[in-house]
């Protein structure tokens, strides 16, 4: 139950990590803000996704063996890369809900 | 030839793919479905349909088993050709050597043995003559299950993923081989034309023109799931590379091969040859257990995933019990050895050197027996998204070049639009027809199983008739409709496997999911229907573009036509 509970949380700071990640690009940005004047605060972030992305090592690790938690890590990181792709492509308001106004760049 | 190295990138990228890709394409898909190839078994012989057991006790359950297994009808065909004069009557052939082997989520156990023979080899070089058998047992019980009716998960579908049943001069393994050698190289050159490759783990915009959205899905795909692709056809290699493709042991070192055992023998102390003294086999059941109190020492309990005996009823028989590798990426090991006569322990493996654990690492990786059911998804999800950029590597190949082709009068990309047609819809519709063929055709059929390849092989062949029927649009620079409408045959034939298996065991959703929970056949289940919701989909939005006025369009920006372009 507790590994359970470690891979939910990989899950979620993967999902969070890589979701922050698309932000930092301008184009992408624009999908979810279509009407914001300014851009992404990439640097805040990066920040995010780096940190979220360790968090999501630290809990595959907690959950699992190291040679498994290795695996389940890189195979998450698809799985978040590819939802958040398609986040992006049918809905992408929903990302604003990972991304307060205070994200933005006040440019 | 090339303006840049990009484009010759590109051209490498291109056609490798292509030739090979439909080669990739079986890889991949039916590589998703060995995931979950025992719980396939389950779906498709529905006498097994209970809970997976540990491996039960030697000394009261296999026991008896192994005394009344028998050599193996067809092995005695295999080896009578290999063999001068007659083999002896298989009653009187004396077993050898034994195994059982069985993993987490085996609820039958898959047991074997070597039968001695007198014979002479036709071929003197032809050592370790023997005639195998082979069984599949009720662990439960003990009862020897009927082994006519194919595994349709391990025995066909994984097979299909790594040799294509293709087994003529092993012609299969080498072909899936150079198509892992291709990937490789079409991952690299894929990198390479990609300058752009982190922005576009996001990018997929599906409401563009086709040849936009599906270079788009194509790198999406490819990108998100790099480190899947790059391990698995790395891995694919390394696993068959000493025993296929590099085989140096079955060739330059084969003269030492005996030398080598005899070595082998002498540093581990498990004897190589028979002593000639007949001894009495002691408790397997009390070696296991000391087997488990060793593992347990070492701070890594576990079951036996597979026990091994040689020289069976000699002095010098042996007994080798390994732990099942369902908590780690490495396969079954650990293993201690026991004198059969005393159950006394004669050696206990050392643990690994690096490379080993590397090695093992590597083919655990690929081969994934570990308990770890999230990880089994991941890989499906990986398995499908590599399927998903080969398909959409066909698209964008015809698409591009389609209008050029009809001007020209050429029917290049009608072919590939078949060929692709083919080994998308139509594979998935061979693989959903044999299930469908498993629920219809009476379970007691004499050859039941060989009906069901039958059904799969002409399903999908009429699949690529079909496609090459109604590829004629695609010449004059039109969608193939063979897409559309094969899309509508999968949608149907996926839900009636659901139904037939429904009627013909009595196990519908409701009883597996919440009733008599099952998850092997409420996953199969669940996936039919998956894949009858998507195909549906597909279907229809393919109707709905049909009816649309195609206008070709151009794309925007230079950067989108260089991209475009790197695939010419």
């Amino acid at each position: 139950m507790i590994e359970a509970g470690w891979l939910i949380a990989a899950v979620v700071s993967t999902m969070l990590s890589m979701g922050w990640f698309a932000l930092c690009y301008q184009s992408h940005w624009k999908q979810v803000f279509p009407g914001h004047a300014g851009g992404p605060n990439t640097f805040l972030l990066k920040l995010l996704g780096r940190g979220f992305l360790l968090l999501s090592a630290v809990c595959c690790l907690a959950a699992d063996h190291p040679s498994m938690a290795a695996l389940v890590w890189i195979m998450l990181l698809a799985v978040a890369a590819m939802t958040v792709a398609m986040l992006l492509s049918r809905r992408p308001q929903w990302l604003r809900l990972i991304c307060p106004s205070f994200f933005a760049d006040k440019g | 030839m090339f303006n840049s190295f990009r484009m010759s990138m590109g051209w490498v990228h291109t056609w490798l793919g292509l030739v090979l890709g439909f080669v990739l394409m079986i890889c991949f898909f039916f590589g998703a479905l060995s995931v979950f190839d025992r719980e396939i078994d389950r779906w498709a012989i529905p006498d097994t349909r209970f809970e997976p057991q540990p491996m039960p006790s030697f000394d009261e359950v296999l026991k008896p088993v192994f005394d009344e297994l028998k050599p193996h009808p067809t092995d005695m065909a295999a080896t009578q050709q290999r063999v001068i004069g007659d083999l002896p009557d298989p009653d009187t052939m004396p077993l050898k050597s034994l195994y059982a082997y069985t993993t987490h989520r085996d609820p039958v156990l898959r047991i074997g043995g070597e039968f001695g023979i007198p014979n002479e080899p036709k071929d003197p070089a032809d050592d370790h003559l023997h005639v195998h058998g082979w069984a599949t047992v009720n662990p439960t019980t003990g009862e020897t299950l009927s082994d006519s009716a194919l595994k349709i998960g391990s025995d066909w579908f994984y097979p299909m993923h790594f040799n294509l049943h293709l087994r003529w001069n092993m012609l299969g393994y080498w072909i899936v081989g150079v198509a892992a050698l291709v990937l490789l190289a079409a991952l690299v050159t894929g990198v390479i034309i990609h300058r752009k490759l982190f922005r576009e783990f996001f990018t997929f915009r599906p409401w563009k023109h086709v040849l936009r959205s599906s270079l788009d899905l194509h790198n999406v795909t490819g990108v998100v799931a790099l480190p899947f692709h790059f391990f698995f056809a790395f891995t694919a290699l390394v696993i068959f590379a000493t025993n296929i493709y590099l085989p140096l042991s079955h060739t330059t070192l084969k003269p030492l091969h005996e030398q080598h055992e005899k070595l082998e023998a002498e540093r581990t102390g498990l004897p190589h040859e028979e002593s000639g003294e007949a001894a009495p086999l002691a408790s397997v059941d009390a070696m296991v257990a000391e087997a488990k109190r060793r593992w347990a020492e070492r701070d890594m309990p576990g079951e036996v995933g597979y026990l091994f005996m040689d020289h069976i009823g000699d002095e010098n028989s042996y007994v080798s019990i390994y732990r099942a590798g369902s908590d780690r990426v490495a396969l079954v090991g650990e293993g201690i050895h026991f004198k059969a006569s005393t159950g006394e322990v004669i050696r206990e493996e050392p643990p690994r050197s690096v490379v080993a654990s590397i090695d093992e690492f590597l083919t655990g990786l690929h081969l994934q027996h570990f308990e770890h059911w999230m990880l089994r998804w991941l890989y499906v999800f990986g398995g499908l998204l590599g399927a998903i950029c080969i398909a959409t590597g066909f698209i964008l190949f015809v698409e591009k070049r389609k209008a050029r082709h009809a001007k020209a009068g050429s029917q290049g990309s009608r072919i590939v639009d078949a060929m692709a047609v083919t080994t998308v819809t139509g594979m998935v519709i061979a693989a959903v027809s044999m299930l469908v063929a498993n629920r219809i055709l009476p379970a007691d059929l004499a050859g039941k199983g060989q009906w069901e390849q039958t059904v799969f092989w002409w399903a999908w062949g009429l699949a690529f008739l079909h496609a090459a029927w109604r590829s004629s649009p695609v010449a004059k620079a039109r969608v193939n409709p063979a897409w559309r409408e094969q899309s509508w045959v999968l949608a149907a034939l996926s839900l009636l496997a659901v139904v037939m298996n429904w009627v013909t065991t009595g196990d519908h959703l409701i009883k597996t999911l919440f009733t008599d929970t099952y998850w092997a056949v409420a996953g199969v289940d669940l996936s039919l229907i998956a894949t009858a919701l998507i195909a549906m989909l597909v279907a229809r939005k393919l109707g709905a573009k049909a009816t649309e006025t195609v206008k070709p369009k151009r794309g925007k920006s230079a950067q989108h036509n260089k991209q475009v372009n790197a695939y010419d």
